[in-house]
């Protein structure tokens, strides 16, 4: 059983190898492959034919992807039926139009097969865990880049994705405070405000200011950072302002501490509306012309990191603490749990990266306004956070790509009149999402009130060989 | 440590008055190094009240605290309590040192609960694990990012030490809550041990047990003494397992103390008959 293990992994490593390796030579030569797909020669007799074949051969020569796939598929179009498309010319077609999803793919597979081959060697036993993460990793992010190139990146579902990883981070930012912590905050939308203005400011291309701030005279700020320096800034200056707030609001307790964060998010909010300080956050007009990207892989990448950083948080030392002062503040604090310590280090750390997701935000709407962060925003994560289950890092992030998917993509037909057979379906308006959606919500909310997850995590080992349950009914 | 104390733990005159209500009333007693010494009273004589000036849980209205003879607690009327003042020695102490729970427990005063408070979340392990958190070295960043693994063994093995103690390492991977009654409450005194007390206050460790139960923890009691070397103070109500462990009694009715000695003293002591079982009012 084990050796066969062992070589379906280095099967696996091989096939990769050999996938990858394919893949990279069959970039290289594209031009022989032209030249073959019309062995007959035709284009030398048809001129049209043979500026459209030198096109592609061109676009080649200089290098450019995609417009070269452009010029390949219109050069197929056209002549299509006149080229030798089939068996090996159709295989290396295939390949090079698809040569990053399969060095994708490839490079998965060589993961897994490494992982598993791992998993398998006695002595690399302490490896085992983090590399089954990781082979995981590699086959999501391989998979999302590979439907990325498929579906193409402005299409429904690559947005729902983008928005999708963004809420998940900011949903997973809030749980670490209200469902590990215990602290009921609602300032979510404010720091993800100040992430989010902090990354604007300081990446709009410095040659584009003078028309953002047109009514500043360019604005104060003369430079731009590269982008995750701003990102880190952004969750940074977040954070400092929770570490501000919290001196005074975190003694507070459950209801009075939810009234002073929500004043909190209103009143910056309205701060960076303020015309005086116009030069650095551009009044109530808004930030425009800064850096943001157009893979999904980039939102996936940071909130993946900033998610991982979390889980590893919770299952520390301090996140155990977090966890006691939510089950039993007098008995955490007799265990000796500095109370204010704690909540301070929770509440600045769900901060700093509801700032940094307030940046991929920015980044993902491409221009930023103070006025969007209203409070609804932070009820529209509050109830993500309760629809996954307070205190589930797995059913937070399940929750914000079904919440983003349906009321972004899955409900919007509602939104839409509708006639069937010269029949309007009733109903179907403009506004009508939102009622369906807050029904959905309210159900949810009456029969299944703890969340999709509970407190419980998707765990991959009971996942693969489901066990008998032990203990007693946490759902007392 | 280079000198012994005497006393492991002091009270001076330690008053707790809840608006007019005086709860405690200058209370002042010592623990011994190294002796078991209780605290009874009928229900609602402040036993628990003044467990909870000791480990800082109330800010006791007037008074000191000493713990291996260092002064860690000491307050005096202060604000509107100063005119609603009802205590003895309202001048004596002009120090205000009023510590939170978790400094008091990082001194080494660990304490359980009357009314079980186990995290209900938790495993069992986990609730012990928590309690060894207190003696970390690592930092929020070293912690998140597992460079303090050592660390974080040790800590493991020092829960599971501490289960074993208690006998419930099989137990280990069960819901707190989910544990029978008695089991829960020696669940306490393993988490309580976890923190490496060298005073270890115990609220009515017997509350809820039978005869049998009882005379198990009297014994498990003593034994943890001797194998931590620790001092213990208790508030119990089964006299059996009071008279049996005991060095020394305080018996305290109304917050005041009425009655100190041995346990052969209390017994026969009149005042303390008159306290549990009423006098004739002729």
């Amino acid at each position: 059983m084990k050796t066969a293990k062992i070589v379906l992994s280095l099967l696996l490593i091989i096939i990769a190898i050999a996938l990858v390796g394919y893949t990279l030579s069959s970039q290289g030569d594209l031009r022989d492959m032209v030249m073959r797909l019309d062995p007959q020669n035709l284009a030398s007799a048809d001129s049209r034919m043979l500026k459209a074949r030198d096109r592609v051969l061109d676009g080649l020569a200089e290098g450019d992807r995609v417009r070269d796939l452009r010029n390949l598929d219109r050069y197929l179009q056209d002549y299509g039926p006149q080229l030798a498309l089939d068996g090996e010319n159709g295989l290396e077609l295939f390949v090079y139009r698809n040569g990053p999803s399969l060095l994708a793919a490839g490079i998965a597979l060589a993961v897994i097969g490494a992982a598993l081959l791992v998993s398998q060697l006695d002595k690399l036993a302490k490896l085992r865990k983090p590399a089954i993460y990781l082979a995981l990793a590699a086959v999501l992010y391989a998979g999302v880049y590979i439907v990325e190139n498929i579906a193409g990146s402005s299409s429904m579902l690559m947005t729902v994705l983008k928005k999708g990883a963004i809420y998940a981070l900011i949903a997973v930012s809030m749980n670490l405070l209200n469902g590990f912590t215990g602290l009921f905050s609602l300032g979510q939308a404010g720091f993800m405000l100040v992430g989010a203005y902090t990354y604007a400011i300081f990446t709009i291309a410095t040659d584009s200011r003078a028309q953002v701030y047109q009514y500043y005279d360019g604005g104060l700020v003369q430079f731009a950072l590269p982008t995750l320096v701003a990102i880190v800034l952004a969750g940074l200056v977040a954070a400092f302002f929770a570490f501000l707030i919290g001196l005074p609001v975190l003694r507070l307790k459950s209801d009075y501490l939810a009234i002073a964060t929500l004043g909190f998010a209103e009143i910056i909010r309205a701060i960076f509306q303020y015309d005086g300080l116009g030069p650095i956050t551009n009044g109530s007009n808004l930030l425009r012309k800064f850096t943001t990207f157009d893979t999904v892989l980039f939102p996936f990448a940071v909130a993946g990191v900033c998610i991982a950083l979390i889980v590893m948080l919770i299952h520390s030392t301090y996140g155990r603490s977090f966890k006691a002062i939510r089950d039993d503040e007098v008995a955490a604090e007799a265990m000796g749990i500095n109370l204010f310590r704690h909540k301070q280090m929770s509440f600045v750390i769900s901060s700093f990266f509801a700032g940094v997701g307030g940046a991929l935000l920015a980044m993902y709407q491409t221009t930023v306004q103070a006025s969007a962060f209203k409070a609804s925003m932070t009820y529209e994560i509050l109830l993500i956070v309760v629809i996954g289950g307070m205190g589930s890092i797995t059913g937070s992030v399940l929750a914000s790509f079904l919440f983003v998917a349906s009321s972004e993509w899955w409900l919007r037909f509602l939104d839409n009149e509708l006639v069937i057979g010269g029949v309007q379906v009733p109903l179907l308006r403009s506004g009508f999402r939102m009622v369906v959606f807050s029904v959905v919500i309210m159900l949810m909310v009456l029969f299944y009130r703890r969340g999709i997850m509970g407190d419980k995590e998707f765990n991959l080992k009971s996942f693969l060989q489901p066990r008998v349950r032990k203990g007693g009914d946490v759902r007392g | 440590m280079t000198s012994v104390a005497d006393h492991a733990l002091e009270l001076r005159n330690i008053t707790m008055q809840f608006g007019g209500v005086v709860a405690v009333d200058s209370l002042s007693l010592h623990v011994n190094q190294g002796e078991i010494v209780a605290l009874i009273g009928p229900n609602g004589a402040g036993k628990t009240t003044a467990f909870n000036c000791i480990t800082g849980v109330y800010k006791p209205t007037n008074g000191q605290v000493y713990y291996q003879d260092q002064l860690i607690i000491s307050s005096h009327p202060q604000g509107k309590m100063k005119a609603l003042y009802a205590g003895q020695h309202k001048d004596a102490y002009k120090e205000v040192l009023e510590p939170t729970p978790d400094r008091i427990t990082k001194l080494g005063l660990a304490r359980t609960f009357q009314n079980i408070r186990l995290f209900k979340t938790q495993t069992a392990f986990e609730n012990v694990l928590i309690a060894t958190h207190l003696h970390r070295t690592s930092n929020l960043l070293t912690a998140t990012l597992r460079l303090n693994y050592a660390e974080e063994k040790r800590m493991r093995q020092h829960a599971l030490d501490m289960l074993e103690v208690v006998g419930l390492a099989d137990l280990k991977d069960e819901l707190a809550t989910s544990l029978p009654y008695g089991m829960q409450r020696q669940l306490e005194i393993a988490r309580a041990l976890a923190t490496k007390p060298r005073l270890l206050l115990l609220d009515e460790p017997a509350a809820g047990m039978n005869p049998q139960e009882t005379d198990d923890l009297g014994r498990f009691i003593v034994d943890i003494k001797q194998r931590f070397d620790l001092t213990v103070f208790l508030i119990e109500h089964h006299m059996d397992l009071v008279m049996d462990i005991s060095d020394r009694i305080y018996v305290i009715d109304f917050g005041r103390l009425i009655a100190t000695g041995s346990p052969d003293e209390v017994q026969d002591n009149p005042d303390v008959i008159a306290a549990y079982l009423g006098v004739d009012e002729e």
